[in-house]
């Protein structure tokens, strides 16, 4: 309420300093204005414009001279690969987001537990994956994953397990890019809930504990509803970046086999830049938009609630 | 936000249950067993990635363990590190990282300041506006900047195709909201007498700003830096779509478009060249993880 | 055999006319017009180490003795590096001079480049002719736009195990395809192929041919089909999907994956060749780069290895050949000089060099290139590379889905069509319902 303070140093002056008073409010809105310039001049011309764009784009046919409504969509809704990639991409987003949220959970359970001088180092090292960058990992898990190489058969072998095709058939293929994503992922949830942990205030803990509440009860009856928003927040959040997710799809298993692992984001790059359909390309990342904005509008209801209370 | 993140010292809560300390003694034993549980599956890859570059290509053809190495050699290090391309890629990786780091922070903290504390018309409906931004992902742009780079080299005869430059411009719009929106939050964070005072003694705007908001907020400027870098330094996307020649590509496509070599394959050195590009980011982090978390937990803390 | 007979003596022409002909069409291009100048040239960066240097030093060589300024650029095809590049300066009407084309780029962006019908006239007389596959991609409407590239170019004829061969199958393939000499294949038909998969599957050691989406994939399917006579459309651009001949040969694939490793579907270029080098199997669909990583990295595997022909279908026996080209554009700015160093590249000693260099992985596409030193001595085993590029014409060599329209064909072989087609029907979707999922794709592929 800055601008409240200035107004009320400003009212005891006499009438001849109203002008600059003014002035001082031009020049304020002025110099806002100018420092927000660059913020709005890359989000509008390097978001917003491209964002409306790409829905121009869609309309046009494959070399784009000609406008043909929505007939993009309707070749779209008549390809199986396509409700193949809605399928896929809702399964990949769900899947995923709910096993990084119980992991990251239960491992920031775990982190608060143990004494809080070991508690840095666990933190630290239980971090990483998050801090590669993800096309690098992955790089790593392909190698791990590799159907004459593969580390993990070599390990199974020795239990006497058949060798696994991690990433061969449709079904191995969806959980291995499903579990690169989590092992990514997982640890922003983690560090977000120790946060939100470390803010629950212990009385409440003790109080429930003299009133003979097993840990269960404990965390159903109070961490839970006390990190509620934190949970919801951090879930939509990932939901929405694992949704768009590209990196691990593309390096892992490019969409294969038989398109049984492609999300939006990688079959929209597959259309759109290598087989030179720009407009089909577009069409099918526009379908990342309703769900998108349902998180986000959630989002925003929850951001709301902080601008209240900031 | 900084300081919640940045605290260490939990409550040692042993002392707090004397009375069921045997219970407490059990619940430990599990707690560190599940941990090094999930550290195992956290640290497996980075861990065989290092294994693996430590290999030559004969040992890894070989059927020996693949999770030991036999006959460990630099090689693969040398090898990539007295390459010309592996060398160009780090330093456009790193010339795009430092530029889009610096440009993102300018922007941003000008930005946020004058969100945070210049209310004007509209500047609420702003702030939300820019969080939303970092809602949309970069794969749902990149279609239409492709075509946009082919419009811009119509009209100017710029190119901004396969040019390590053009991700200067693009990363800051995947580092800028988020940026912003960290600075709003901690510039929020500091009491407003301090810039009244600031304000009534004669200060500019802009003296306010260098003078108080900065160093105060340097936490949060440090959170919000480590998070752009990390960002331009991933970014794989664009760069994929965006450039093509050898020395205008950034590490995590040149690692994969180079050392990845269809029929030849050469997994030492991939791995090597891949932990070799997770290694900035690592050891900013080994360094400055308080800092990280805070900037990860920003947005969380507050809720 | 008079075709014995005829090679030797256009050889000897060759040999005689070599050093004539150098002069005869490298010269009247830019001496007589702007001798010096600057030429950029993007040459396809290798997979064999080493072998970026022939290209790179016969291109100083051209520029030194013609006084030419050259950068030379070696781009990657990794990740469509190469194919973007083209694409790129396509769009942008700037770039290198002279580019590496992929097998199919030439028709895409012919409107782009510079007809060198002249240098390929010339080459075809001194080095003989070329096959209808190498006219089909680098030809547009009868006009030469591109001259076929000895580096890159391939054919991914089967590469098996001499030991496991025998052990397994019982099949000598050194014997059926004996080093310097004809091949005695007229059993290695498909047939035979098949019962051999079995044997190999059943020893412990499979066949490794993937059905993914890559080129490998899409190469080894195309010639099967081709073998069968199967063509998904025809040369008009009618779909022909529902047909006899590719049902026959979806029935074959049936019966031959059942013997292949189960994630064959997922496999790409590079991890045949890891199942080779690694001992895994008996038998990939790949030029020699296998070969050359196993002498490097597993050299008892190495030493049983063999290259050699396609086993014969119902309508002859077909190889899977995909030539690359190089070609300048319209814009280039210095044609003269670029037309002069493509027809050096393609002189009989700059493409024995290129030969050498990659340890007999490249290939030229002109009919008397066939039988040069570094196959017949290749190895070890001494002869493996021998019959790697077809020198007794024995097999067709076909790029897969034609006789299909190119913007058709390439999407077929981009996609993997055929691949998954044979992995669907495979995996028990009945043939109509795959056909009709075929219809489907090859109408999105006709989209203009």
């Amino acid at each position: 309420m800055a601008d409240v303070t200035i107004t009320r140093t400003g009212l005891p002056a006499e009438a001849g300093q109203v002008s600059s008073l003014q002035r001082l409010m031009r020049r304020k809105s002025t110099i806002a204005f100018i420092m927000t310039l660059p913020l709005l001049l890359v989000i509008f011309t390097l978001v917003a414009y491209p964002a409306f764009y790409s829905l121009h784009l869609a309309t046009l046919n494959k070399s784009m001279v000609r406008f043909v409504g929505l007939g993009n969509f309707e070749f779209l809704f008549g390809r199986e690969t396509f409700w193949l990639v809605v399928y896929q991409s809702c399964l990949f987003a769900v899947t995923a987001v709910i096993f990084k949220a119980i992991i990251g959970f239960t491992v920031a359970h775990f982190v608060h537990n143990i004494p809080s001088k070991g508690q840095r180092k666990w933190r630290g090292m239980l971090l990483v994956p998050w801090v590669i960058p993800p096309a690098m990992s992955t790089l790593a898990w392909l190698w791990l994953f590799d159907p004459s190489y593969s580390a993990f058969n070599w390990l199974l072998a020795h239990v006497g397990v058949a060798p696994v095709s991690w990433t061969g058939n449709t079904h191995w293929a969806r959980f291995s890019v499903i579990l690169v994503n989590i092992w990514v992922g997982a640890p922003f949830f983690m560090i977000m809930y120790l946060a939100a942990l470390k803010s629950v205030p212990e009385q409440l803990y003790e109080a429930s504990e003299i009133d003979g509440a097993n840990w269960w009860q404990r965390i159903w009856y109070i961490t839970l509803p006390m990190m509620r928003n934190i949970i919801s927040i951090t879930a939509l959040f990932s939901l929405i970046v694992t949704f768009a997710n590209f990196d691990i799809v593309r390096v892992l298993t490019g969409g294969g086999p038989l398109d049984s692992t492609h999300l939006f984001a990688t079959w929209a790059f597959r259309v759109g830049i290598e087989s030179g359909d720009i407009p089909l390309g577009a069409c099918v990342s526009l379908f990342m938009v309703p769900i998108l904005a349902v998180a986000a509008t959630l989002i925003l209801r929850d951001i709301g609630k902080r601008g209240n209370e900031a | 936000m900084a300081d919640t993140a940045l605290a260490t010292g939990a409550p040692t809560r042993a002392l707090k249950y004397g009375s069921i300390a045997k219970d407490r003694r059990w619940a430990l034993r599990l707690s560190y067993f599940f941990l090094t549980l999930f550290a195992i599956f956290f640290l497996m890859p980075p861990i065989y990635m290092f294994i693996t570059s430590l290999k030559t290509s004969a040992e890894i053809s070989a059927e020996t363990n693949p999770w030991w190495v036999f006959n460990p050699t630099l090689a693969n290090y040398i090898e990539l590190l007295t390459q010309d391309t592996y060398l160009i890629f780090f330093r456009n990786s790193a010339m795009v990282s430092v530029i889009v780091v610096t440009i993102s922070m300018l922007i941003s903290v000008f930005a946020a300041f004058a969100l945070a504390r210049m209310r004007f018309w509209g500047s609420t409906l702003l702030a939300t506006g820019v969080f939303l931004t970092y809602l949309i992902p970069e794969t749902l742009l990149f279609i239409p900047l492709f075509k946009m780079m082919a419009m811009v080299r119509d009209a100017t005869g710029i190119e901004l195709m396969n040019n390590w430059w053009t991700m200067i411009i693009l990363y800051p719009t995947l580092t800028v909201p988020f940026c912003t929106w960290i600075m709003i939050g901690y510039f929020a964070s500091i009491p407003k007498e301090l810039d009244e005072a600031a304000l009534i003694d004669g200060a500019t705007w802009i003296q306010t700003l260098t003078k108080i908001f900065i160093p105060v907020a340097l936490p949060g400027i440090i959170a919000a830096t480590i998070f752009a870098f990390t960002v331009s330094w991933a970014q794989f996307l664009y760069p994929l779509a965006f450039t093509t020649s050898t020395d205008q590509l950034v590490l995590p496509v040149g690692i994969i478009t180079t050392l990845i070599k269809g029929d030849v394959f050469n997994w030492g050195q991939i791995m090597t060249g891949a932990l070799l590009g997770a290694a900035p980011p690592l050891i900013i982090y080994a360094f400055l993880m308080d800092y990280y978390i805070a900037g990860l937990t920003a947005g969380a803390t507050k809720g | 055999m008079s075709k014995r007979a005829s090679k030797l003596s256009r050889r000897r022409f060759i040999a005689n006319t070599a050093l004539a002909s150098t002069a005869l069409i490298a010269a009247p291009y830019v001496r007589g017009a702007n001798a010096a100048g600057k030429l950029s040239i993007g040459f396809w960066d290798h997979w064999v180490p080493g072998a970026n240097d022939a290209t790179k030093q016969l291109a100083t060589e051209w520029a030194a003795k013609e006084k030419v300024d050259i950068q030379i650029d070696h781009i990657t095809s990794q990740a469509n590096k190469l194919r973007l590049t083209a694409s790129a300066e396509a769009q942008a009407g700037a770039g290198h001079d002279i580019l590496h084309f992929g097998s199919w780029w030439v028709n895409e962006m012919a409107d782009k480049l510079e007809p060198v019908d002249d240098v390929m006239a010339a080459l075809i007389k001194l080095n003989g002719a070329v096959n209808p596959t190498v006219r089909y991609l680098g030809q547009k409407d009868g006009k030469w736009m591109a001259v076929p590239a000895t580096t890159g170019s391939q054919i991914k004829g089967p590469c098996s195990r001499i030991d496991l061969m025998k052990q397994h199958a019982g099949i000598d393939v050194q014997a059926m395809y004996p080093a310097g000499g004809p091949p005695k294949a007229d059993n290695w038909t498909l047939e035979t192929f098949l019962k051999a998969a079995e044997a190999c599957h059943k020893g412990g050691h499979p066949f490794g041919i993937g059905l993914g989406v890559t080129a490998d994939s899409s190469d080894t399917i195309g010639a099967l089909f081709h073998a069968f006579g199967a063509a998904l459309v025809d040369a008009k651009g009618n779909i022909t999907a529902k047909s006899d001949p590719v049902r026959q040969s979806l029935d074959y694939y049936k019966q031959l994956m059942a013997f292949l490793p189960q994630d064959v579907s997922a496999w790409d270029d590079a991890t045949n060749n890891k199942w080779l080098v690694a001992g895994k199997g008996a038998m990939i669909m790949n030029p020699p780069s296998a070969w050359a990583v196993a002498k490097r990295d597993a050299p008892k595997v190495a030493e049983q290895l063999w290259t050699h022909g396609f086993p014969s279908g119902p309508k002859g026996r077909f190889a899977p050949f995909t030539p690359t080209f190089w070609a300048t554009w319209k814009f280039s700015k210095n044609k003269p000089a670029a037309k002069s160093l493509l027809a050096y590249l393609s002189q009989p000693a700059a493409v024995e060099k290129m030969v050498a260099a990659s340890n007999g992985f490249d290939l030229p596409s002109f009919a008397n290139m066939t039988e040069l030193k570094t196959w017949a001595e290749e190895g070890p085993p001494k002869g493996t590379l021998y019959h790697y590029p077809n020198p007794h014409n024995h097999q067709i060599l076909s790029v897969a889905a034609t006789p299909a329209p190119h913007a058709i064909a390439v999407q077929i072989y981009t996609h993997g069509l055929m691949c998954k087609l044979a992995v669907r029907h495979f995996q028990g979707e009945a043939m109509e319902k795959t056909l009709d999922y075929a219809v489907k794709e090859l109408e999105g592929y006709m989209r203009t």
